[in-house]
């Protein structure tokens, strides 16, 4: 369980190596295993017979984050309570008797992987930028339990704390040494383990700050003025962006504040208590479940065609040097793949290279990369016009102009130089791929890929099957995706395929709610605060009109005699064919859009659309924007455009912006509960019509297929 | 029938530029609170007057450093009224100073006190705002929770909702220039007026400083917004939380049509029937009635309410109001009052108001009375009200009655 080695200059090493298991994890049986070791330690030290403690790993990661099995089922705040104060007390067993304790970080530290890391004196880790360090908590609705808040406000300050908390973010080494998350970086095993015991033979009494009488909070507590002001509007921007809807990043910025009033004990214990009730809300459950559980079923194939052998892309084509280009080149190299980057002219392709160039710059800003990593990330990336080039590609990826004849040319023009083993993937988002398809000389090869804006930065891709398209290529346009870190959602070649085709209700949603006579201002604002990234009119604009119609038509060509006509559809008309008003692209849609950036709902709405409703219900207009999504997500997977629950909720969340806090789009009926959601449609059907008649699939669905 | 709380006299310090150069930054505020506390016993004769004084009220919206730890009873002491008894200090904001009137109006009509002096004062050049601390400042989860933002932007969302532009705003700041600087030219403020001296009898300042002669619209209409900062900081959309149908707050407001900070203390001499007998002085005005409202927290325009409810308390119509006056934070909650209020020019901040002439929190209650009663004597009129916006949605109003 723990390896206990001392040398010459007094220097215990502890080395971590949980029996049967890939990792080590910190849990009652570590801590346990800890108490002797401890006790142990503290008579050496009384003797003189110990001059530091380093604490490292024996396994890949350094230590993995907690239990997240047993804290999703966790439903009693006074458990979550008590075995908050346990690692607690643990942690202040390591850090208080005196005796200097190193961290040597030689594998991922996340979470309460971290926590050990941050009772520990001084942490110098691996100078290897694949390491994740850092409190990524908050992605799952989650807080720190062992008092990370406390120490790192202790350590960095209020103001350089909360960003580390709030965004969640896992940082490389390089990167957590610039946020001050760690002390120092070592380029070897060796070096970082003379580095910890360096610092240890350097460094005989310590005490954590917090436990200096003379030492305070760096930058001051929230009862300073000045502090205390910049923390209000910390908190406006915080309200501003989350409407107020995420447990844990309010707790986070709570306990900053208050706890910085506070002494060390009493904001360690007040720490607790918010962990308590943050771990134990159902809002916390529903990311867990999506953001954890979801997440791990897909990573580990959900959805992926059985029975073909992982296929591990090299070199990858990609035609198209815009920034969908650019940006999918950035992620392979960023992964280790090779790229050719093509467009018609050489120009045109080194320009793109430039954009990749451009991103890489804004990652070693970060301290993602180091400076010198640039040039040999960019020598993997070739710019060219010569088709040719994609002769030994594993996969080429299209992302040009959205137009089936442009799109035919350049995928024959690549496929004269594939093998016939290897993969075209189209980044098309509204073409039919079975009709792309068609157009390849090998459509059992060909797939569709369809990447989120802004690439780089989305975690979500569509793997879109058309009806030629091999089982096997579908399974490798996911592994590939997998390999350069995205969620592969596997969707059939329906209209919109997933994402767009649910998004496309919200915006339905909104516009009907313009028609009916409420002011775009507020369905905007409503929009929003029902979780939404934009408002559903804004949506429409960036999308343009002319798409969210064609996606509309498409909806009727299929259901045919049954399609009922949305009343969105009378409005969409009137802005699209008659005002001509078609969105973002052409600078007027609801909204007018300066040439400066900024946008105003446009002013002429309330002429076409004159505002009749001047009292509105707040908790309708927000069911009415998620029903529509949750029961068209319904129909997906009713008519198996999608197959598994697991990919819904992520797509909803990553790909189109479904509120995090529900869980996702599929999730979000279990949060409500199955009976209240059916009743509350059938009301919304009465009032509403048809589009709200809950779909067959989702009447019948087993609850339990809603949580892990 | 119930007891009656009668003004005897009210008084005031000039108000003074909060910002530098502040004549007023020099005294101590608990020297100014004195100043005026003295000058009460020159104005009545009577050098025995603290034997008379069963409490001294004061309002004071940032009661915190120089201010603090109870500055009316620190003042009586100062001040050598030791025989005064009591010493109350009070905050409601910027309606502290019209609240301590109030206050004091309310145990006097109930019997508890004779003989009040109440009022407000503030030195902001010497005591910031931002001292005071306080959950609704610091604390996240009360930030959240009351969804309070900066005045000022609550300010500019009223100027969004009643489609109020800037220059509509400038066009009401020159208004209350051109009203204060006719006033204090013709000498309209100088009744209530006690100047500021030195401890050797010195003048510091004897004049309100800050209305602007010869102000134009092209002076105002090119200043920046005040609060767009702020705004953007997320207190814009936090205002939209609660009122969804604003697509966006347009920030109107500047420094030229919002009030500036301001130093200045004032006081008001109040009494039933019986001590004015026996003090030997006659009454200039009853207080007819007080109330206090507060609407949504984001706001700041519950003056409206708090008008109506006085008027409702006092038995009065808005008809039979002959002087009105407003507080004048920001040009756009003002232009509301007016305009729901459906109040005529003439009647309305006849003297200008804080946007010309500085706000000093704490004490603009008490100068809005001494300036209404000093017209309504002038004018030989009867009825004034005074009402004044606080943040966090609280409003405060007064009417007085001349006898």
């Amino acid at each position: 369980m723990i390896h206990y080695r001392k040398d010459t200059d007094k220097i215990a090493t502890l080395i971590l190596d949980m029996k049967g298991r890939s990792g080590n994890l910190l849990n009652h049986q570590i801590v346990a295993a800890f108490a002797p070791v401890i006790d142990h330690l503290k008579k050496e030290k009384a003797a003189g017979n110990l001059n530091g403690v380093i604490i490292t790993s024996a396994k890949q990661d350094f230590l993995e984050s907690g239990d997240l099995d047993y804290l999703y089922r966790l439903q009693d705040p006074a458990k979550a309570f008590e075995a908050a104060e346990q690692l607690k007390q643990f942690l202040r067993d390591l850090e208080v008797p005196g005796v200097p304790v190193a961290a040597a970080i030689n594998g991922d530290a996340l979470g309460t992987g971290f926590e050990l890391t941050l009772a520990c004196h001084y942490r110098v880790a691996l100078a290897d930028s694949q390491l994740r360090l850092g409190h990524p908590e908050v992605k799952i609705g989650l807080i720190p339990s062992g008092g990370a808040i406390i120490r790192l406000m202790w350590l960095l300050g209020i103001e350089r704390a909360y960003p580390l908390l709030l965004e969640g973010r896992r940082y490389s080494p390089q990167e957590a040494l610039k946020v001050g998350l760690i002390d120092e970086l070592a380029d070897s095993r060796e070096e970082m383990l003379a580095k910890a015991k360096a610092w240890l033979l350097k460094h005989h009494d310590v005490a954590r700050p917090w436990d200096d009488p003379e030492v305070t909070i760096p930058g001051g507590t929230a009862a300073d003025p000045n502090l205390g002001h910049r923390i209000r509007l910390l908190t406006a921007r915080l309200s501003a962006h989350t409407n107020d809807l995420y447990p844990a990043k309010r707790a986070i910025i709570d306990l900053l504040a208050e706890a910085s009033k506070l002494d060390f004990a009493t904001a360690y214990r007040l720490d607790s208590r918010y962990y308590a009730r943050v771990a134990t809300n159902p809002v916390t459950k529903n990311m867990i479940s999506t953001f954890w559980f979801d997440k791990q079923a897909v990573r580990s194939g959900v959805g992926r065609p059985k029975g073909f052998g992982k296929f591990r892309a090299r070199k990858v084509g990609i035609i198209g040097a815009g920034q969908m280009g650019s940006g999918i080149a950035f992620l392979c190299l960023r992964n280790g793949l090779q790229v050719v980057l093509k467009d018609v002219s050489q120009p045109i392709a080194d320009r793109g290279k430039d954009y990749v160039g451009a991103k890489i710059d804004e990652y070693i800003e970060r301290g993602t990369f180091q400076a010198n990593e640039r040039e040999k990330l960019l020598d993997r990336v070739t710019a060219t016009n010569q088709p040719d080039l994609f002769k030994d590609c594993d996969i080429v990826v299209e992302a040009v102009f959205e137009n089936k004849s442009v799109k035919t040319k350049v995928t024959r023009e690549a496929e004269e130089h594939l093998d016939e083993y290897s993969v075209f993937a189209t980044n098309t988002l509204s073409i039919p791929i079975t009709e792309l398809g068609k157009e390849s000389s090998r459509p059992e090869n060909y797939v569709g890929l369809h990447f989120f804006s802004p690439a780089e930065k989305t975690a979500v891709v569509e793997v879109v099957a058309g009806e030629a398209t091999s089982e096997e290529t579908v399974a490798r346009a996911f592994d590939f995706a997998i390999s350069i870190r995205k969620l592969p959602i596997v969707v059939k070649d329906s209209w919109g395929f997933f994402a767009a085709r649910v998004l496309n209700t919200y915006i339905l949603e909104g516009i009907t709610m313009l028609n009916e006579g409420y002011a775009a201002a507020l369905i905007e604002n409503m929009g929003r605060q029902a979780g939404m990234k934009r408002g559903p009119l804004a949506m429409a604009d960036d999308l343009g009109l002319k798409l969210v119609m064609r996606y509309e038509q498409q909806a009727a060509e299929h259901y045919g005699e049954r399609y009922k006509q949305h009343p969105a559809v009378p409005a969409l008309t009137l802005m699209r064919d008659q005002l001509e008003r078609t969105g973002r692209s052409k600078r007027m849609g609801f909204y007018d859009y300066e040439p400066d950036g900024t946008a105003r709902l446009w002013t002429g709405l309330t002429e076409h659309f004159p505002v009749t409703k001047d009292d509105y219900d707040r908790r309708r207009m927000r069911d009415r924007f998620l029903f529509a999504q949750v029961i068209e997500a319904g129909w997906c997977l009713q008519e198996d455009v999608i197959e598994y629950i697991e990919a819904a909720n992520l797509a909803s969340v990553y790909g189109w912006g479904f509120p995090g806090y529900t869980g996702g789009v599929m999730r979000y009926i279990y949060s409500y509960g199955q009976e209240a959601f059916v009743e509350r449609c059938r009301e919304l059907q009465e009032r509403y019509g048809q589009r709200f008649t809950v779909p067959r699939y989702l009447r019948r669905l087993e609850m339990e297929a809603l949580h892990p | 029938m119930p007891t009656e709380a009668f003004i005897y006299d009210a008084l005031r310090s000039p108000r003074g530029r909060a910002a530098a150069p502040a004549a007023l930054y020099e005294v101590k505020p608990i020297e100014l609170l004195a100043q005026c506390l003295t000058a009460f016993q020159r104005r009545t004769g009577r050098d025995d007057l603290p034997t008379e004084i069963d409490d001294l009220i004061i309002g004071c919206n940032t009661p915190a450093g120089d201010q603090g730890y109870n500055i009316a009873r620190a003042a009586l002491l100062y001040a050598g009224w030791g025989q005064a008894r009591g010493g109350l200090q009070i905050n409601r904001f910027n309606t502290s100073g019209l609240e301590a009137i109030n206050l004091a109006a309310a145990r006097i009509t109930a019997g508890y006190g004779e003989t009040i002096v109440a009022g407000g004062i503030e030195v902001m050049s010497r005591v910031p705002t931002y001292l005071n601390g306080g959950p609704m400042m610091n604390d996240p989860a009360t930030v959240i929770n009351s969804h309070y933002i900066p005045q000022g932007v609550a300010a500019d969302l009223v100027a969004s909702t009643h489609g109020l532009a800037q220059a509509e705003l400038d066009a009401y700041a020159l208004r209350s220039h051109a009203k204060a600087v006719a006033a204090k030219e013709a000498g309209h403020f100088t009744r209530s007026l006690e100047p500021i001296n030195d401890q050797n009898g010195l003048p510091i300042l004897s004049e309100d400083v800050l209305p602007r002669p010869g102000l134009t619209a092209g002076d105002l209409a090119t200043l920046p917004p005040r609060f767009a900062e702020m705004g953007l900081a997320g207190f814009d959309e936090m205002a939209l939380h609660r009122f969804p149908l604003v697509d966006h707050v347009e920030h109107a407001h500047t420094q030229g049509n919002t009030s500036a900070a301001a130093d200045g203390c004032a006081l008001c001499l109040l009494g039933n029937r019986a001590a004015g007998e026996r003090m030997g002085l006659k009454a200039r005005a009853r207080i007819r009635a007080v109330a206090m409202s507060a609407v949504d927290a984001t706001l700041l325009t519950g003056g409206v309410n708090a008008s109506d409810l006085v008027l409702k308390q006092a038995g009065l119509e808005r008809g039979d109001v002959d002087l009105w006056e407003f507080n004048e934070s920001f040009a756009a909650p003002s232009i509301r009052f007016q305009h729901r209020l459906k109040i005529d020019e003439e009647r309305f901040n006849v003297l200008g108001g804080s946007i010309a002439l500085g706000e000093p929190l704490g004490a603009v209650g008490g100068m809005m009375l001494c300036q209404v009663l000093d017209e309504l004597e002038r004018r030989d009129l009867t009825v004034g009200s005074l009402t004044i916006d606080a943040g966090a949605g609280l409003a405060v109003s007064t009417i007085i009655e001349r006898l």
